[in-house]
């Protein structure tokens, strides 16, 4: 951008940081506990003794049920984790004042009338509590998934060391297999599910003309829920006895028998489930019930559109996850069967349910990205996007027809064979709404005023990229082709290539274009596009080669691999060591910028949509007055065109619009 | 739109068309198949291959023509583009043609699935066992095998199963792949139609050995493979020591010892995931333990004493309710008089 216009209301930011609203009552923070009530305030002090407090409890009662049952023995590590890893969690969010509000209200304590304390930040400390502004709750989101991208990405680090060379070098099976095992853990459940629950935090409210999330003491906790379940994962990895070693599949009946820390494994998609739904719930009554006036369904941005679909999914599917994860638990703790075959246990039956909800989740990880490239295509293009209702309706028959493929991921496994073809058929049909949008992303390019910032070229690469890995999901479509490509490196070129080429690259599009929105700064320009293509050439040297070993005969999850994969397999692992390099010149721009960088201008990219009507970053309730929508929210080059009317002191006047 | 722009698109569509096609036709990215199955799968990927050049080179055209010429000269440019908001015909055609193009592949692959799926007349039937960490194939006379020997152009229906945990059975050069589930059998079907010997891969995580979880199948000639079957079908030349030895050995292969350890009078037995079991004295002067009892406690508790250089936790923990009292007892008695 240049720099013009950017430089208007650089110092305008600072006096937002005080609450908008004028009048009723008290709304600053309140007074700061002192002495002994600094340890009975919801806070990080309080938790230091609720945690241990409610932790140990659960343990006694184990303890004790065990001993008045007289089992043998009392002190024993299966129901102590299992409990644990409630108790622990629940002491902490008790500590920290995630319950407060409710707790009072369920005592029949009068409720302390809302005085917006805890809303929005105003010091670095108001990041690390529950907070109810959707605003913080997105900055907390990502940051803290970005930390977990960093773990995750070391994890991949050391055992593509260890893959450098055919044998083992420096991790035994079982490390190895911990570590894709987390890896892939916490990149889908810590990482990516998450991410862009935090965009979607942030951006929605603002993009509908709402003051917050519908629920936002909901949202204070269901953000809280994802560090738990993240950092439950990690523990597993240094549980005595060894960490969870079954692959992020977790397919029983493996998994019942690996190391205690499985169910670390287990609980912590819980942890992490729950606040997938609880999110998604909230997402949902937002964006059906506090869209601002004039904000008709036709009208929403179609990240908005985006996260309706996505939330559906997650509140529809994610259930079965926590189902299947629940099962082998109750295998393992209750000595239930049901999947374990020698009692008459139905072993495909975990897998029937397991990827009921993570093929599901394969677009509950791309829809929201889908809808950050939209927006971004359009504004860097200065076009309205291609065919807004099909870019709308096909997010809608993803949604529909994705629930009915999960099967595809069982072509091997042994399940009714009849179920092939049909789960073959909507499998590939679901080619037909996806390519409908990358289509119709590259007509909105089509003779646009194309702008390459560092946002527009992730938007690019991602087309690119999501377009490769979209042909070869339709080889894995075929059921023939796949039955010799299943399991194998093939598999992890594929899921590469969507995941990270595809969701992870509209992530870095999405921080990249809202980054002047949330913090108030400019990134630097330069940095991000030496980010973008030290991470495209990297990407692609990593994972491009995987489809050739893996359809040449290299399967997955092994440590130790025939000696003529050897070459590439020192190729892949060097350049993943580039790619995972490249993520430093990230952070440092993301770290330095958020400190140093230009003020940003309210609306950098000239964009029409309601965020960016407000200033950077946006005022702690967000609109002063509520925007009158009058139009669509794509309209560039209509003449005259608006998408909404805010600080409406004359009347909102209709304006054509394309639609 | 100009002619000069329509040839560019052409041109950057034609480039890029024919560098992907070059990297589809000369890199061998199938091996060579080694089964009729193979064949076919070859035939729907070369199907799938054209089909997907095609979309390919369409996008990456107007991707990177867009990508030239329309990129903004100068950043100071803030004009906005045509408010085209779309077009129904293109939005039909382009919601139609992928649409008929899945459904081809749909409709060939479902062919070819079918056509895989059949063993035709007279197939060999073949028991397929996983268990950690090795295989084992049992025929129809009965007889156990670490290693799968098949006849060329026959079709041959393997019966995949396993002992413990989920396993897969591929051979990358024979195309077909399928799970080895416990508590159920499941069908996969190949007719070799080269010969030769070709790897026998696990592909479904199953544990600590899954990586060395492999095997050989060889195809034979039809004569080579009705001999050497027959063979088998004839009552072993006993070896000294009597029929309890010849009992034992079978014992020791039946279950897969041989997949994973070395054990000299057993020519197949070569694994190298688990210690040998040549020297099971001086391992048992080192455990402290009477060689009998030593050898049993390794099979039914195998942490109890590691060798050293060894993981625990890779042998399976499960001999000890799989393999029969009077069985282990023989394979206990085999193993104590053959070692040294």
């Amino acid at each position: 951008m240049t720099q013009d216009v950017r430089t208007a209301p650089a110092g305008s930011h600072a006096d937002h940081h005080a609450p908008a609203e004028a009048g009723n009552g008290h709304h600053g923070p309140p007074p700061r506990p002192t002495g002994i009530h600094r340890f009975t305030a919801p806070g990080w002090l309080r938790a230091l003794w609720t945690t241990p407090l409610v932790g140990f409890a659960g343990l006694g009662l184990v303890c004790l049920i065990r001993w008045a049952a007289h089992w043998d023995p009392i002190w024993y590590s299966v129901p102590l984790v299992t409990v644990a890893t409630v108790t622990f969690p629940m002491g902490l969010l008790i500590g920290i004042g995630a319950f407060d509000y409710w707790a009072y209200y369920f005592s029949g304590k009068p409720t302390r009338p809302e005085d917006h304390s805890g809303h929005g930040a105003r010091r670095w400390q108001d990041y690390f509590r529950p907070n109810t502004d959707h605003k913080v709750i997105g900055i907390q989101y990502l940051v803290t998934t970005m930390a977990f991208f960093v773990i995750g990405g070391f994890l991949a680090m050391l055992f593509r060391a260890e893959l450098a060379r055919p044998g083992d070098q420096y991790f035994n099976p079982q490390t190895f297999n911990v570590l894709i095992s987390e890896h892939a853990a916490l990149m889908i459940f810590a990482v990516v599910v998450p991410v862009f629950a935090g965009l979607g935090n942030f951006v929605i409210p603002l993009m509908i003309g709402a003051a917050d999330m519908a629920f936002p003491r909901l949202n204070a906790l269901s953000y809280w829920l994802l560090p738990i379940g993240g950092v439950i994962m990690l523990v597993g990895m240094i549980t005595p006895g060894g960490g969870p070693s079954a692959g992020w599949t977790c397919y029983a009946p493996l998994c019942s028998h690996q190391p205690l820390g499985q169910v670390f494994f287990n609980m912590g998609v819980q942890w992490a489930g729950a606040s997938s739904i609880v999110t998604a719930l909230n997402f949902l009554v937002t964006i059906i019930t506090m869209r601002a006036p004039g904000m008709t369904f036709w009208r929403m941005p179609l990240l908005v559109w985006a996260n309706f679909s996505t939330s559906t999914l997650v509140v529809l599917a994610t259930p079965f996850i926590a189902g299947s994860q629940f099962f082998v638990l109750f295998d393992r703790v209750m000595h239930t069967n049901f999947f374990e075959t020698a009692a008459g246990g139905y072993v495909i039956g975990y897998q029937h349910i397991f990827w009921f909800y993570s093929h599901p989740a394969v677009y509950i990880m791309m829809l929201p990205g889908f809808g950050i490239i939209s927006e971004v295509v359009s504004v860097m293009s200065r076009k309205p996007i291609f065919g807004y209702r099909l870019m709308a309706l096909s997010l809608l028959a993803i949604l529909v027809l994705g629930f009915s493929v999960w099967a595809h991921h069982m072509f091997v496994a042994g399940m009714a064979s009849w179920l092939r073809v049909p789960m073959m058929v909507t499998t590939l049909l679901i080619a037909v709404p996806t390519g409908i949008k990358i289509f119709s992303w590259v007509a909105t390019l089509w003779d646009g005023r194309i702008h390459f910032t560092t946002p527009m070229l992730w938007a690019v690469g991602f087309i690119a990229m999501f377009t490769i890995g979209g042909l070869s999901g339709i080889y894995l479509g075929s059921v023939p082709i796949d039955i010799h490509a299943s399991d194998t490196y093939f598999i992890v070129a594929h899921i590469h290539y969507v995941l990270f080429g595809g969701s992870i690259f509209t992530v870095f599009a999405g921080i990249y274009f809202w980054f002047p929105k949330m913090t108030g700064r400019m990134y630097n320009e330069r940095l991000g596009k030496l980010h973008f293509w030290l991470t495209f050439i990297g990407f692609n040297l990593t994972f491009f080669p995987m489809h050739y070993i893996g359809l040449q005969g290299m399967p997955r999850r092994v440590a130790d691999y025939a000696s003529r994969f050897a070459d590439f397999n020192l190729f892949i692992s060097i350049a993943s060591f580039g790619l995972g390099a490249s993520t430093v010149v990230f952070l440092y721009n993301m770290i330095h910028s958020w400190r140093y960088g230009e003020p940003a201008d309210a609306n950098p990219w000239r964009s029409l949509t309601l965020e960016w009507q407000v200033s950077s970053p946006p005022p702690i309730f967000n609109f002063d007055e509520v925007p009158q929508v009058v139009g669509g929210p794509y309209e560039y080059g209509v003449p005259g065109a608006r998408h909404a009317i805010l600080g409406g002191a004359t009347a909102p006047e209709p304006v054509p619009s394309g639609h | 739109m100009r002619r000069g722009s329509i040839l560019q698109l052409i041109l950057i569509g034609v480039g890029a068309g024919a560098i992907a096609t070059a990297v589809a036709i000369f890199v061998p990215w199938l091996p060579t198949p080694a089964s009729r199955q193979a064949g076919r799968i070859d035939f729907v990927y070369w199907f799938a291959t054209v089909i997907s050049l095609f979309i390919f080179a369409v996008v990456a055209a107007i991707l990177i023509y867009a990508v030239i010429n329309f990129r903004v000269k100068d950043p100071m440019d803030f004009s906005d583009g045509p408010p085209v908001h779309g077009h129904t015909t293109i939005e039909i055609i382009w919601t139609v043609v992928p649409a008929i193009l899945v459904t081809a592949i749909s409709v060939v692959s479902a062919i070819v699935l079918a056509q895989n799926s059949h063993a035709g007349s007279n197939p060999l039937v073949v028991r397929v066992f996983g268990q950690q960490f090795t295989w084992t194939f049992q025929y129809p006379n009965g007889k156990i095998f670490p290693i799968l020997r098949l006849p060329i152009d026959r079709g041959v229906e393997l019966e995949v199963t396993a002992k413990d945990v989920i396993h897969s059975f591929w051979v990358p050069q024979f195309g077909q792949k399928q799970d080895a589930v416990p508590g159920q059998v499941n069908s996969l079907v190949i007719t070799p139609d080269r010969l030769g010997t070709y790897p026998v891969i696990c592909t479904e995580l199953c544990g600590l050995g899954h990586a060395l979880m492999r095997s050989e199948a060889i195809v034979m000639k039809k004569a080579d493979w009705n001999s050497w079957y027959r063979g088998t079908s004839q009552p072993a030349p006993q070896p000294s020591g009597g029929a309890g030895v010849s009992a034992g050995a079978a014992i020791f292969t039946q279950y897969g010892c041989v997949a994973c350890h070395t054990f000299t009078p057993i020519p197949a037995a070569t694994g190298k995931v688990g210690p040998s079991l040549d020297n099971l004295k001086a391992s048992a002067a080192k455990a402290g333990q009477q060689l009998q009892d030593f050898i049993k406690q390794s099979i039914v508790d195998p942490n109890a004493y590691i060798a050293p250089g060894y993981q625990p936790n890779v042998m399976p923990q499960t001999f000890g309710s799989t393999i029969p009292r009077n069985q282990l007892d023989l394979l206990v008695e085999y193993l104590a008089q053959n070692t040294k």
